[in-house]
């Protein structure tokens, strides 16, 4: 078995993404906030790829927060009434010292972004490998929130690509 | 209670819509619940009577808690006169 290294772009991703899902009170890293953490982070080519389409962490957050509000109002609450209601003490954000794990898609996301690298010959795992990893999940919130976007997994898999040619020169 | 009237009252006929609804809920829970622990801390409630209403021990609600609201408020808030108020 070839020994991967995982690089620092995506380490630093990683870390944002539980940093993010710690902000939005997600009580687990889901695909979603892998896919937060990469813009958060906003190194590697799966940050140059997202960046480039248009793709910016506080409108993927600002989608996020949509889709929550959306997800509540199909039962009949408001959240924007809730939250104005409820005034300045109320917040998303999780309470310090709570250890966050991943969700079962998020390590999903992280044993495909492995097998990404495999895949494409590549000796580390970068933000790239995890990208792709987030849109390879069907029926992901991930893939949800960048629809949202009005950005298709596909447009972001080419423009990976093409990030990946340019940067082997 | 027909089909129609379901949806009226806020059910979701996609199943995926309701788990996610229950999630956001859950989330929405949490916040609220530390929004207004810390509404009663700082209108003077002691962790005691905190806990009584919420309908558990003093020390889980200290735990859960007690950290976040001393950051936010270093020393006593205003208001606040000693623990058992």
């Amino acid at each position: 078995m070839r020994f991967i290294r995982l690089a620092d772009t995506s380490r630093k991703s990683v870390e944002a993404a539980f940093e993010e899902a710690r902000t939005l009170g997600h009580d687990s890293v889901g695909d979603d906030d892998l896919l937060l953490g990469i813009l958060r982070a906003d190194e590697g080519i799966g940050a140059a790829a997202l960046t480039s389409l248009g793709v910016t962490l506080e409108e993927a957050r600002e989608e996020s927060e949509g889709m929550l509000s959306d997800a509540l109002s199909s039962i009949g609450i408001s959240f924007e009434e809730i939250r104005r209601q409820a005034g300045d003490a109320f917040e998303m954000r999780l309470p310090p010292g709570r250890r966050l794990p991943l969700s079962p898609r998020g390590k999903k996301v992280l044993v495909d972004a492995r097998k990404e690298v495999r895949r494409l010959g590549d000796d580390y795992l970068g933000t790239e490998h995890v990208l792709l990893g987030i849109l390879g999940t069907q029926g992901g919130t991930a893939v949800r929130l960048l629809a949202g976007m009005g950005v298709s997994p596909e447009v972001v898999e080419e423009r990976l690509y093409q990030f990946r040619r340019q940067a082997a020169g | 209670m027909d089909e129609k009237t379901r949806t009226q009252v806020g059910w979701p006929q996609d199943p995926r819509e309701g788990l996610e609804a229950v999630v956001a809920l859950r989330r929405m829970l949490e916040a609220l619940e530390a929004a207004q622990v810390e509404n009663a801390f700082v209108a003077g409630w002691s962790w005691a009577r905190i806990a009584e209403v919420l309908g558990v021990s003093k020390q889980a609600v200290h735990k859960k808690h007690a950290r976040r609201i001393r950051e936010r408020y270093p020393g006593e808030p205003p208001g606040r006169k000693g623990e058992d108020a």
